[in-house]
């Protein structure tokens, strides 16, 4: 049976709604208190990054690990539950936790106004008036919260399956209804579903107990999971933590290995069919060297047309383990394919390079969704997708999801064909970057052996006489300069390897 | 040597170049270890060097606007440019600059034309200017980087909260930066930013912290937005100073030589070095630099007739205030050199050195 999260606004009446459910179904309940409660209890005082990420964005770069913790514990604690049987969540904005896993009802329930207010007023002891303003403030200071928790917009009615609007339909009858609906198939649980969040609970665990090793606790990690893989990213100034991750998470339930990579900042890799002995691993692998990066794989699988009838086209990513993303309860063998990408993810381990891998299958929403919110990419590199399109069609597929992503990541985002252009030089740049050297040098030459007059007109008898033409020839010849020679300075840079 | 020189430029010899591109450069380290423009290093510099304050000004913004052409690009790709607010800030900061060149250009005018007080009212303006300005900034730097860490603790945020409550109307929304600001709150920081931009050129000092402190920017989206703004701040100024006859392209081209280098690997260092030894570190240059600029002072309240001392002393002060700049900016330059080549030699050890363990599975 699915995992139903009922979101709703305090004094909305979604927390009678769900216990009411809980009770109907015979599920256990839980709601946001109960996770509160778990992460003050393991030292995140949520209170103060409330208040902290609503009323004070600027600290957000300092709170970002206190907020990544909260979000593991909330995800361990739904996650145990969930473990011990059926579940009813109550609370803001849970099911953002719990993205690929399937078997999860999404209810967003709207309140009825007046029924809002009065019990606001009741409990607050405020009168209508300033009952309104708080409701409105609260409701405020929420979304922003889930804006920056879950970088998602609660109010977007597509990441939910069900609306419940209290206005219109009575509260005994909504959860009698929603009995019906999740008895449906499509919210039943796979042995894939079942994995996804097995993972997710793993990545948690693993991030609350580097969090609570002191250790280890003041470090900035990225913690992924992958079919029972955990990759541990640390930067390279917090070496000397690497040897405790290791002592930490040595007796993780559900570790079967573990890999700490080192790095500056992360390349994300997505493409559909990774190759091993293919040239954009070895290129990718260089650039990961020279930016001191790890490099994410994400195995993309586009949506078909028609293809999975239980998929459901706006829900969260199905970020699968290393099967392949298949949605039917048969566990695959493993495929050529599936082959090439461990082998891929084995040579990128074998380089110091891993930063974990993830398959997703569906639509692009599902792609971008399936991309870490917290995790700072200095480039992400899109391969070869829509493999089974003709040529022509691929192409602008790909060139579309390029764009797609770019618009949405604030990351670069570049095709595996462009990729030579930030390692090699080919005849084309090197000429290009000869003729930008020439440039400046012919540049230089006329500025120095003609001071005398470049002078007169800056500054002397000719400045006095047309003070009109020093901005112009400033306004051309600094921007001019610049470019030249921060291009061939750059490229020069990139030969030494330090970029 | 043309008029021109020894009125307004000053004439470029071998060793004047290279020490121009040593200030390009080490300018260029230090700002992009701390994400400055770097003109605290080198419109000193340049002063020391023999160049007039305001030439000084004028050829390190018209450096400053190619530079942060360059720079910002990178930035609005990763999402930290909030060019609304950005135009928003523009709108004053171009009046801040335009006030800053017509002071700038009004007191170096004052001067003797053809005597040693030339420049010498500009000069201490400047360097007044300077002097405050950044002692303020290295004193905050280091109080930030000595106090004991806290978790969850960020910047102070007394100021944002206080004019919070105010909410002066109109409040303008700046959804990149997800904050809203006051527009009467927005157009003084504008000018302020504009003016010391004209005037010093370290507008950065107090727009990042501005939108940091004042309106609750992100760090990374106030310090992209800084630079898209040099830009235009940049343009302008250096058209100003151009039109007003102050720009030394020379100087400029020289300090790109060195600037565009060190900025790479200045930024490369922030990588591999933690924050508090970056702002301990810069704290300690620029109150350097702040001492070194002190130093110049009585040099011309000398040539404005306001002290009387043996003019041997100018040579003295004028060597004592270079030495101790350079000796600064090569030291701190120097340590993060140290710290790039230190990371870059640990990385090519620890790249094959994946840590690998395979603890026991409980199911």
């Amino acid at each position: 049976m699915p995992i139903v999260f009922i979101c709703s606004v305090p004094f909305g009446g979604g927390k009678r709604l769900a216990q009411s459910l809980a009770a109907k179904l015979g599920y256990a309940f839980l709601s946001r208190e109960d996770v509160v409660a778990k992460a003050n209890e393991c030292g995140i005082p949520v209170g103060k990054l409330e208040v902290a990420m609503v009323k004070k964005p600027a600290v957000r770069e300092r709170l970002a690990r206190l907020q990544q913790r909260y979000l593991a514990v909330a995800t361990d604690t739904i996650c145990e539950k969930a473990a011990e049987g059926d579940l009813v969540y109550y609370g803001r904005a849970g099911h953002f936790l719990l993205p690929g896993v399937s078997h999860v009802l999404r209810v967003r329930v709207i309140p009825e106004q007046t029924q809002r207010l009065e019990a606001a007023m009741a409990q607050t002891k405020l009168s209508r008036e300033k009952a309104e303003v708080f409701l409105s403030a609260i409701d405020e200071d929420i979304r922003a919260w889930v804006r920056f928790v879950h970088g998602a917009d609660m109010d977007d009615l597509k990441r939910y399956d069900f609306v419940v609007n209290l206005e219109n339909v009575g509260l005994e009858n909504a959860a009698t209804a929603l009995c019906g609906i999740a008895d449906l198939p499509d919210f039943k649980p796979t042995p894939v579903s079942r994995r996804a969040m097995e993972e997710l609970l793993l990545q948690a665990r693993a991030r609350i107990r580097l969090a609570l090793d002191e250790r280890t606790a003041d470090a900035d990690l990225t913690v992924r999971s992958s079919d029972g893989v955990v990759t541990i990213s640390y930067m390279p100034r917090q070496g000397s933590i690497a040897s405790a991750i290791p002592e930490v998470l040595h007796d993780l339930p559900g570790c079967r290995e573990l890999r700490c990579t080192v790095a500056s900042t992360n390349i994300l890799w997505i493409q559909e069919e990774f190759r091993p002995d293919a040239g954009a691993l070895s290129q990718i692998n260089e650039l990961a060297r020279r930016w001191g990066a790890a490099v994410e794989l994400i195995r993309y699988r586009p949506e078909g047309d028609g293809e999975t009838p239980a998929s459901r086209p706006e829900s969260a990513p199905r970020v699968t383990a290393a099967d392949g993303g298949v949605e039917d309860d048969v566990v695959e063998t493993v495929s050529p394919a599936e082959s090439a990408f461990r082998e891929t993810l084995e040579q990128l381990v074998h380089e110091g390079r891993s930063g974990g891998s993830q398959t997703v299958a569906g639509s692009p929403d599902r792609l971008l969704a399936a991309v870490r919110p917290d995790i700072s990419y200095s480039l992400v590199v899109l391969g070869e997708v829509f493999l089974d399109k003709p040529p022509a069609a691929r192409m602008r597929m790909g060139r579309d999801l390029g764009n797609f992503l770019a618009g949405r990541l604030k990351s670069p985002v570049i095709g595996t064909a462009e990729l030579s252009a930030k390692l090699r030089f080919g005849a084309g740049q090197v000429a290009g970057i000869a003729a930008a050297l020439v440039a400046l040098v012919v540049l230089y030459a006329l500025i120095f052996t003609h001071q005398g007059p470049l002078l007169d007109l800056l500054g002397g008898a000719s400045h006095r006489a047309r003070p009109w033409v020093a901005p112009l020839v400033v306004a051309l010849i600094a921007p001019l300069v610049a470019g030249l020679y921060g291009l061939v300075a750059s490229a020069l840079l990139r030969l030494i390897r330090l970029e | 040597m043309p008029p021109v020189f020894s009125e307004i430029f000053v004439p470029i010899t071998w060793a004047t170049g290279i020490l121009v591109v040593l200030l390009g450069f080490i300018g260029g380290v230090l700002s992009g270890f701390i994400g400055s423009g770097g003109a605290f290093f080198m419109t000193p510099g340049m002063m020391n060097l023999g160049v007039s304050g305001v030439v000084s000004v004028g050829s390190n913004i018209t450096h400053k606007f190619g530079k942060a052409l360059v720079g910002a690009r990178k930035h609005a790709q990763m999402g930290n440019v909030d060019k609304r607010l950005a135009m928003y800030l523009l709108a004053t900061a171009l009046v801040g600059i335009r006030l800053a060149v017509w002071i700038n250009s009004l007191l170096f005018a004052k001067g003797d034309s053809h005597g040693a007080g030339k420049g010498a009212a500009s000069d201490l303006y400047i360097s007044a200017i300077f002097i405050g300005v950044l002692t303020f900034v290295a004193i905050s730097m280091l109080r930030d980087a000595l106090r004991p860490a806290t978790e969850g603790q960020g910047p102070s945020r007394a100021i944002t909260d206080f004019l919070g409550r105010f909410a002066l109307k109109p409040i303008v929304k700046f959804p990149v930066s997800d904050v809203e600001v006051s527009l009467w709150v927005l157009l003084p920081v504008g000018l302020a930013t504009g003016y010391l931009a004209g005037t010093i050129g370290v507008g950065g000092f107090v727009g990042v912290p501005a939108m940091i402190y004042i309106f609750g920017v992100p760090t990374a989206v106030a310090a992209g937005t800084e630079l898209y703004l040099a830009i235009f701040m940049g343009a302008f100024g250096a058209i100003n100073y151009a039109f007003e006859g102050y720009v030394d392209l020379r100087l400029t081209c020289l300090l790109f030589l060195g600037s565009l280098v060190g900025v790479y690997i200045g930024a490369y260092g922030v990588k591999v070095v933690s924050e508090r030894y970056i702002r301990l570190s810069t704290g300690y240059i620029i109150l350097i630099c702040v001492l070194s600029r002190a130093i110049a002072v009585p040099v011309y309240l000398g040539e404005l007739g306001w002290v009387r001392f043996d003019p041997v002393w100018n040579l003295w002060l004028n060597r004592g205030s270079t030495i101790l700049l350079f000796a600064a900016g090569i030291g701190g330059a120097g340590a993060v050199l140290l710290q790039v080549a230190r990371a870059h030699i640990e990385r090519q050890r620890i790249q094959t050195t994946l840590l690998v363990r395979r603890p026991a599975v409980e199911s």
